[in-house]
């Protein structure tokens, strides 16, 4: 096992920050071969690109599908919001777990292509199975279908970075994690515009609504799922004829786990945590429900509700690059996040209690969760020994599945009982919660004289003394 | 007007003295004698003139110096009687040979009728059957084919007596149609239930409209009637009295408080003339199963005021009998569900309510749940911050007091 690991460090063509993960030794190829066949060459890699922003399409489509299709999945089923929240929360479960265990199962048992076939195989059957469910009218055979996505739904997102590690390292890493950062977006952007028109279609073709038309309608959106598992075979193929040409070494995430590292994990870092879970339970969930909202309290069309519950991808696709880039040119990050924080608490109080138009506090939100994300998880990175790192990002990770699951479910039963003005107020307590951790973790971080805050200069500076 | 003789039914107190009503008139603004906080409220059934199986449901509800009288009635189709009065004693007074007779006119009076400061009424004259197979549009007018509708009042109704309840202060009138050819209504019925309250409050069960002393509440309830069509879509023809020449008309308030009715931001009124007068409230809300929860909630669509001269109404005794017969009529329409989502067929049930009052309208509030989670949330980072900043400064001046040091 060590043994690969130095094979994999020997490697690396430097770039001391991405420590431990594989990356292809580029050596010159005898012999002529097209550019677009040729591993070395630009050209390749861009198909290669192509391929790996659409390995993620079809989970991230599907992800979303029953925010797309609410009131349609309520209604056929005959189920209550609680009920309906469960779709996503059996999708959080296995995440829990499988977080920690992800990029071992793709390092140590499987594979990358092994394993980006075998999770894209999970993500592809478990779309069925949610669509059978419909088909059957089998409320449990949707939450199982679901269950079995979320297996591999959030492993695939992390073998699809391996992959742009494997390939892209030292060359336009950074480019290609936000193009599929981006393209994430771009999939539940155009699954919340586009499954409600699919439903309309086959309800016209199959005469009624009801479950049927719903199970054929998740059916056709498994088609995604499927393009996506031919980009992984394809990929697992040029990734063997690369290693055969290039003899590059096949990716790794590189990541170690040891859980006993939770215990050694500070302050700052468990803060870093409360904010992450307390941030995303009031995005993710209230996108899962939002589009009835519009429709009721905003009196939009069902079409109009899709686009504004879309807009916070649509916004997060552009400018997560651009965000990321600021970020990294000020630093400040604590000051960035308290920010996005304070946006975000903004923009709920204005939906929850103001009849403005809810596009001003969807954009909002839209700004703010995408700056969030790219001064919130790196930080991660400066409080935590790089050993440690893999664990921490596993844990936080788990947490935050565990978090969505938890509170999609009590979303449900308060949208249920109370409305969606206390679901609202629920929300705005919970990024409340998230602020004041951000001002705690400003106040410890000043108090420790800890290095989360320093602008970018400073952090410029820190290193260059380290070299000395 | 007709017979002045014949037995007169009247109840309460003597008649105030005329300089009492004089001093009353004078001292308050003709509708600020209403609104009060509690009421003393009696629920009477009146007794027919004997031989006709009719009767009254008179609710008098008495504050300190008004009273509002609430008369129900199925004589003809279901109405309702409001008058409010600035007197504690006013009193009704019937004349069931007038009332029963072709020219009603004057065989209901509220007295003294100086007191009287607004009267209006209405009269649930038909129930609307639709089918919506075909109709794929929610918003479509009429939401369906129309099938023959039911005339309420030529349906048959039980014996108010019976359903008289004075602990919660209601009453069912529970009523089936005469010729029922179809058997629609064998093992079904169209019931109003009427409720009166003592104080403000909020009842359990949804919509939990918040109702005060100055309101009653009225539930309409279709249980177990069989559907004409396999997606009925069921509606309610309500009669108003227009004020002069134009229609009363229906606002929609729009809210951003669903907390007492999940999902529904909407609360609609219709208002008799310029506020304070009576009132109608009620949420665009129905539902289609006893256990009133989100998932059986249906959309309920009025349609606009208009007067009814086209066509002839079932008329309503007691309307005639107050108004006398110089009056126009305005109606609207109410339809509860769409073509897609929950409706009458889920359970063979659908109950709408409304409020029908006197004075302002009542206005939902925002909880003191909601309140309170509310000034921790944003009061504690406020607070946080605020402390934080405070020890940052100090923290500073400390530090450069100590800089010549360093």
């Amino acid at each position: 096992m060590e043994e690969d690991d130095e094979e994999a460090r020997a490697l690396l063509e430097g770039g001391p920050n991405e420590a431990g993960r594989g990356a292809p030794a580029v050596s010159a190829v005898p012999g002529a071969l097209p550019a677009l066949c040729d591993p070395s060459r630009l050209a390749h890699r861009l198909l290669v690109l192509l391929l790996m922003c659409f390995l993620g399409f079809g989970s991230y489509f599907c992800y979303d599908n029953p925010a797309a299709l609410q009131t349609q999945v309520k209604r056929d089923m005959q189920v209550n919001t609680t009920r309906f929240m469960l779709l996503y929360a059996w999708y959080s479960w296995p995440n829990v777990v499988l977080c920690f265990f992800g990029g071992f199962l793709i390092d140590r048992v499987f594979g990358i292509r092994w394993g980006t076939i075998i999770f894209s195989c999970f993500v592809c059957i478990g779309q069925v199975i949610f669509a059978l469910g419909g088909i059957f009218n089998a409320f449990w055979l949707m939450e199982f279908g679901r269950f079995v996505f979320g297996i591999g739904g959030e492993s695939l997102a992390v073998a699809q970075n391996t992959y742009a590690v494997s390939w892209f390292k030292g060359k336009e890493l950074n480019l290609v994690f936000g193009l599929q950062l981006s393209m994430a977006r771009i999939g539940s952007t155009v699954n919340m515009n586009l499954m409600g028109w699919l439903y309309s279609k086959v309800e016209a073709s199959l005469g009624s609504a009801g479950h049927t038309t719903l199970g054929v309608t998740l059916m056709i959106g498994g088609i995604t799922c499927i393009l996506s598992l031919i980009c992984a075979l394809v990929l697992a193929y040029l990734d063997q004829r690369a290693e055969r040409i290039l003899h590059k070494a096949q990716g790794k995430t590189g990541e170690v786990i040891k859980l006993t590292d939770v215990k050694d994990f500070s302050l700052p870092l468990w803060l870093i945590f409360i904010i992450c879970v307390c941030y995303y339970v009031a995005v993710f969930p209230f996108i899962g429900l939002g589009k009835v909202f519009f429709i009721e309290k905003f009196g939009f069309s069902s079409q109009a509700a899709s686009a504004i519950n879309s807009v916070v991808y649509v916004i997060s696709a552009p400018m997560s690059p651009i965000f990321g880039f600021l970020v990294d040119k000020t630093g400040k990050n604590i000051i960035w996040v308290f920010c996005a924080v304070v946006t975000t608490l903004a923009a709920h109080v204005m939906l929850a209690f103001t009849l403005w138009n809810p596009w001003i506090a969807m954009c909002l939100l839209g700004l703010a969760y995408s700056l969030l994300a790219c001064a919130l998880w790196p930080m991660v990175a400066f409080v935590v020994p790089e050993h440690q790192l893999g664990t921490a990002y596993g844990f936080m990770q788990s947490i935050q599945n565990l978090g969505l699951a938890i509170i999609s479910i009590i979303a449900g039963m308060i949208l249920d009982t109370r409305g969606y003005l206390f679901l609202e107020v629920f929300f705005i307590a919970c990024v409340s919660l998230s602020l004041l951790s951000v001002v705690l973790l400003y106040v410890v971080n000043r108090a420790r004289g800890g290095n989360l805050n320093y602008s970018a200069r400073q952090r410029e500076e820190i290193k260059l003394s380290h070299a000395e | 007007m007709c017979c002045r003789e014949g037995p007169r039914w009247g109840r309460g107190h003597c008649a105030p003295s005329p300089t009492l009503l004089l001093g009353l008139l004078l001292s308050a603004a003709p509708l600020g004698l209403l609104g009060e906080e509690t009421r003393q409220v009696s629920l009477e059934v009146i007794p027919d003139w004997p031989g006709a199986p009719q009767n009254l449901l008179h609710i008098r509800a008495v504050g300190t110096n008004s009273t509002l009288h609430y008369v129900w009635s199925i004589m003809g189709p279901p109405a309702v009687l409001l008058v409010a009065t600035n007197t504690p004693h006013s009193t009704l007074a019937v004349n069931w040979s007038c009332l029963l007779s072709p020219e009603p006119a004057g065989g209901l009076t509220v007295l003294p009728r100086g007191s009287v400061q607004f009267s209006s009424a209405l009269v649930f004259t038909r129930l609307f059957e639709f089918d919506s197979t075909n109709t794929s549009e929610a918003s479509a007018k009429p939401p369906g084919k129309p099938y023959p509708p039911y005339s309420l009042a030529e349906f048959s109704w039980n014996n108010i007596t019976d359903s008289l309840d004075p602990a919660t202060l209601s009453a069912t009138f529970r009523g089936h149609p005469i010729h029922d050819p179809t058997g629609a209504f064998a093992n079904g019925s169209l019931a109003f239930r009427v409720q009166a309250f003592p104080s403000s409050s909020r009842p359990a069960q949804a919509p939990r409209l918040l109702h005060s002393a100055d309101t009653c509440q009225l539930e309409v309830a279709l249980v177990g009637a069989c559907p004409r069509g396999n997606r009925s879509l069921f509606g309610l023809e309500i009669v108003t009295l227009g004020q002069g020449p134009e229609c009363p008309s229906v606002q929609e308030q729009h809210s951003i408080d669903d907390e007492y009715a999940p999902a529904v931001f909407q609360l609609d009124q219709l208002v008799w003339g310029s506020l304070p007068s009576g009132f109608m409230q009620w949420r665009p809300v129905a539902f289609s199963q006893r256990q009133r929860g989100r998932d059986s909630a249906l959309p309920c669509q009025a349609s606009p005021v208009c007067l009814t001269l086209e066509y002839p109404l079932p008329q309503s005794p007691i309307v005639r009998a107050f108004f006398g017969s110089q009056t126009n009529f305005c109606a609207f329409n109410l339809t509860f569900g769409a073509p897609t989502g929950p409706g009458y067929w889920d359970e063979h049930y659908l109950s709408w309510s409304m409020l029908l009052g006197v004075g302002t309208p009542p206005v939902d509030s925002l909880s003191p749940l909601i309140l309170g989670i509310m000034a921790v949330a944003l009061g504690a980072p406020g607070l946080m911050l605020l402390a934080g900043g405070v020890v940052l400064l100090l923290g500073h001046k400390q530090c450069s007091e100590y800089q010549p040091i360093n």
